[in-house]
């Protein structure tokens, strides 16, 4: 093996323990400090490389306490609130989920790792495409991803045992509430997209339906950069 | 200021050109440092700025656009990068302001002895320029408009260009006329922050702006995209899709989605909301919907067959959207014998109608989670309690008022106006406040009805099985439960139930006191009812919330009080700075200091205090700034010319400022009742009024400035730049100022602190005659 494979192969060896150890840094700090307590959340999180859903010039700040821009007005969201709404559904081996917002598919990667489908919906066709190479790229086989209008759903697999929203509405769409299963759980933050917003848990139990307010999330802006 | 307002954020447009006006000051300090060379130079300085002004007024905010300098003003708080741009905004923004303030100090120093009729001049041409302004926003895109504004100091380039026209001078005339010129055919376009409603809104997939229209009111803006969907806190029993609507901005900020008339009687998504909170215990018969903006609570009562409709919008350009451009969207909702619209402030409205209503709505109070102090420095007339006892008069005997508002967390606005409601139920006699408030919640609305007698059983009934039937759970009824609270929609803690007992008991002034954030009533003194934030509450926040928390709950009171601050910072260097040349001592220094701090600040305190008293009686915040404007500096302007007529006697500035005490005096005592009289007379006598009353106040105040440089002119005029140096400082350090004390202690303070500003410079006149 001629030097130059040699040193490329350490370099890449290098900045993959780099890679781990920062998420093993921020699982610690960023999750199991504000009480994230799901070890399956907390696996997953350790496990899916942030740094691959991000673009080439946000890399480096992959694992920091903050949601980054990936393009087109949107952004990949700050870890916690990636691990938050993953534990909140209570995730389960033989869940089906949906997710309305793929963005870079980070959260489905995580939700990915822990149930056994993923169904995520993308209304910018340009993420969805690259969300969906990023999933045949890192072997995601259980995650199916559609470019439509979260609004509706993804009618065709309902009904889901968990529903996570992760783009801001000032409604809970009601197609959603009607593919929630029977004791399911969805996760959505309502509030202006921007600023302030309301994480609520909406709980299908018995025939009814119930909200919780689970806590404000203040929008941290992101640096526009590059 | 709207081109940020539109580009970036009120508040911080606010600050940028706080610290941009400072030009006046820097001008006066430059003028001192280099008085000899520049009025050795004066000739040719005089056109060289005009223009300058003209090409700065033209370019500045497309200098201040690309990405590499362009700052955002929601990063400021978490990329501290942005300080450097925010730095470079200011100094490229203090340009037009610097050579216009240049032009005008040397102009005075070299003609200190005819400074009154310059002065006039100088104000007349800010009066006229105002009205102008406003003229010209109806016609001309904002990107366009400082660019036309651009030709004025052109056109008083020319004035001054030496004569015979040398060559070079006309060249460089020619130049700079044909570059702004450039502009106005091709104007720079906005460079949207990204977290603007509109930016965001944009990105959504097949989005179309299909209408754009500048008005004095803002720059409107209709945008439609297949997935623009409102309901706002829509119930999760809603069966149907929910529908598409056009939405409205405002200076790229969301303003509200076109609503369409739906037929007498549908089930339309209005009763999937808490909103129709008021239809479900009555049928309506006459409704009266103030600040009726994009139509929704017009749409809701003709939904409901409501007989008589009166709503009131003060602005004009959306109400003619709304009737003429997007009418095939609204369906003829405003066209329709049962509704009777006004183009009023509905405060105005409130204080001349005599009619009486069965409903009175309001729009939705505060934002999705909070409004993180959005309003927080805007006079909102309409929810003080001088507004609710209005319209609590006007309610018929089984009538409600409706106030729909977001719950938000920590809970701020719904406190704030249960409180106000209750206080006003008090004041009117009423006893037990609990009998007559109904309240509504769903998973992120809370919708109040107050009602002019007390809720019944039978209504009791109908609102909880509209609650059973929408899962929304009832707040306040006259026999609530605690259980019944929250059955299906779970807050955070329970802390929101046990400040709304507190506020019907004898606890409510202790938690007006303990509160974390301000939720005492808003009054017409201080009608700052999106004002939450305290000051000894700060460090509490902090450690509850975490250190930036305090950017995202009432940033724009924080940008009043940064603003402050640095107005106040920059004004003492620019004052202290020519001390240096000049010296310290002798000269009457202190004196100048005093005289011509006290009127710059007097001036722009009354400025604003008359502008506060106004804007009810005329009824358009926009319309009488403007008149006001115009009125103060002309009649100011003409006191400033009677001056040139005056001899230098101490006993007639000593007199003037006695008058000038003595009438604002006369006026915080005599002003409510005479405006109350004649606010029913139609517009022009109203404005007639407004300017007699304004003419002796502001033909004083126009005195002392002319006067005092007058003979500063003749007994050291090294100092009349120094004083013009002041007098700009003060006036911009006033402006910021005056908002921190109508929030904080209200605007009657204003008035006895700008009766105490003109007493500074009488005690200079009295040390003086000693």
């Amino acid at each position: 093996m001629k030097p130059s494979c040699i040193l490329i192969l350490f370099l890449i060896g290098w900045q993959t323990d780099t890679y781990q150890e920062q998420r093993n840094s921020m699982v610690a700090s960023q999750l199991e400090n504000r009480n994230i307590r799901d070890e399956s959340t907390l696996q997953a999180m350790r496990k899916v490389p942030r740094h691959r859903f991000v673009p080439k010039e946000q890399q480096r700040y992959a694992y920091e306490d903050r949601p980054l821009p990936i393009g087109y007005g949107q952004t990949i969201s700050q870890p916690y609130m990636v691990a938050f709404m993953t534990e909140v559904i209570k995730p389960q081996k033989d869940f089906k989920v949906l997710e309305i917002g793929t963005g870079s598919g980070y959260q489905a990667a995580v939700l990915a790792e822990i149930v056994d489908k993923v169904y995520t919906v993308e209304i910018v066709p340009e993420l969805a495409n690259q969300a969906e190479k990023r999933f045949e790229d890192l072997g995601y086989s259980n995650v199916k991803t559609i470019d439509s209008d979260g609004y509706f759903g993804w009618e065709e697999f309902a009904p889901f045992d968990a529903i996570v929203v992760t783009a801001a509405a000032e409604f809970i769409p009601p197609p959603l509430i009607s593919q929630l299963k029977e004791g399911g759980k969805m996760v959505i933050p309502v509030g202006s997209p921007f600023l302030v917003q309301t994480l609520i848990l909406v709980e299908k139990k018995k025939g009814k339906t119930t909200t919780k307010s689970l806590f404000p999330v203040r929008f941290v802006p992101f640096t526009r950069g590059n | 200021m709207q081109i940020l307002s539109i580009v970036q954020w009120y508040h911080f447009a606010y600050m940028v050109i706080s610290i941009a006006l400072l030009g006046f000051g820097v001008a006066g300090t430059v003028i001192s440092l280099f008085r000899r060379a520049l009025l050795k130079n004066f000739d040719h300085l005089l056109p060289s700025l005009m223009m300058a002004t003209g090409f700065f007024m033209a370019t500045v905010v497309s200098f201040s656009q690309p990405s590499g300098v362009r700052f955002d003003s929601y990063l400021l708080f978490v990329d501290y990068s942005q300080a450097g741009r925010l730095l470079f905004t200011y100094l490229v923004l203090l340009l037009p302001f610097l050579s216009a303030a240049l032009a005008i100090g040397m102009t005075f120093v070299r003609y200190a002895d005819r400074i009154g009729k310059l002065y006039f001049a100088n104000l007349l041409g800010s009066g006229l320029g105002g009205l102008l302004a406003v003229g010209l926003s109806w016609i001309i895109v904002p990107q366009k408009l400082p660019v036309f504004i651009a030709l004025l100091p052109m056109i008083a380039a020319l004035w001054v260009l030496p004569r015979p026209f040398p060559i070079n001078w006309l060249a460089a005339f020619v130049l700079n006329l044909g570059l702004i010129v450039i502009f106005i055919i091709r104007p720079f376009s906005f460079n949207l922050s990204q977290f603007k409603d509109l930016s965001k809104t944009l990105n959504l997939p097949d989005v179309e702006i299909i209408h754009e229209q500048s008005s004095p009111f803002g720059y409107i803006q209709v945008v439609s995209s297949p997935l623009l969907r409102h309901a706002p806190g829509l119930s999760l029993t809603y069966p149907q899709t929910v529908p598409v609507r056009k939405v409205i901005f405002k200076n790229g900020d969301w303003y509200g989605t076109v609503a369409p008339l739906f037929p007498p009687g549908d089930t339309t998504v209005y009763d999937y909301t808490t909103r129709v909170l008021p239809y479900i215990i009555k049928a309506r018969k006459k409704a009266l919907v103030l600040n009726s903006g994009s139509g929704e609570d017009i749409s809701l009562a003709r939904s409901k067959a409501t007989a008589r409709i009166v709503a009131v919008e003060p602005n004009s350009a959306v109400i003619s959207l709304l009737k003429d451009e997007l009418s095939k969207e609204t369906m003829g909702l405003l066209a329709a014998p049962e509704l009777v619209m006004h183009q009023e402030d509905p405060r105005t409205f409130l204080l001349k109608d005599t009619e009486k209503y069965d409903l009175i709505s309001i729009p939705t109070i505060g934002a999705f989670g909070g409004s993180v102090g959005l309003n927080a420095i805007s006079e909102q007339y309409l929810l003080t309690k001088d507004a609710f006892r209005e319209m609590w008069k006007k309610l018929l005997p089984e009538g409600v008022i409706s106030v729909n508002c977001w719950m938000d967390y920590p809970v701020r606005n719904p406190l704030k106006i249960l409180a106000t409601m209750i206080e006003v139920l008090t004041e009117s006699g009423v006893e037990h406040p609990e009998q007559y408030i109904g309240a509504v919640r769903s998973w992120g609305t809370l919708t109040m009805i107050v009602k002019k007698t007390p809720i019944l059983q039978q209504e009791a009934n109908l609102i909880r099985s509209f609650c059973d039937r929408m899962l929304f759970d009832p707040v306040l009824l006259p026999d609530i439960k605690r259980h019944e609270r929250e059955q299906y929609n779970m807050l955070q803690d329970n802390d929101f139930f046990q400040y709304v007992d507190e506020l019907f008991s004898d606890q409510r002034e202790t938690l007006y006191k303990n509160y974390d954030f301000n939720i005492k009533p808003p009054t017409d003194d201080q009608p700052y009812f999106s004002q939450f934030i305290r000051g000894k509450s700060l460090s509490h926040l902090s450690q509850l919330f975490g250190n930036n928390a305090m950017a995202f709950f009432e940033v724009g009171y924080l940008m009043v009080i940064i603003t402050l601050i640095q107005v106040t910072l920059v004004s003492l260097l620019l004052i202290i700075a020519p001390l240096f040349h000049l010296g310290w001592h002798g000269g009457k220094r202190w004196s100048v200091l005093l005289y011509f701090g006290g009127i710059g600040i007097g001036f722009m305190f009354v400025e604003i205090v008359l502008i506060q008293r106004f804007i009810l009686y005329l009824g358009s915040p926009i319309y009488t700034v403007a008149v006001l404007m115009c009125a103060l500096m002309i009649f100011s302007g003409l006191g400033s010319y009677f001056t040139s007529r005056l001899e230098l006697k101490q006993i007639r500035v000593f007199t003037i400022f006695l008058a000038i005490i003595g009438l604002l005096l006369v006026y915080s005592f005599s002003l409510t009742p005479i405006l109350q009289q004649t606010i029913g007379l139609t517009g022009f006598l109203k404005i007639l009024i407004m300017t007699l009353i304004i003419a002796p106040l502001a033909f004083l105040m126009g005195l002392p400035f002319p006067l005092e440089i007058k003979c500063l002119g003749q007994e050291n005029p090294r100092l009349v730049p120094w004083a013009w140096a002041i007098n700009g400082c003060a006036s911009v350090i006033s402006a910021a100022l005056a908002t921190v004390i109508a929030v904080e202690m209200g605007f009657k303070w204003v008035t006895i602190l700008a009766a105490v500003a003109y007493g500074l410079p009488l005690i200079t006149t009295i040390t003086a005659k000693k």
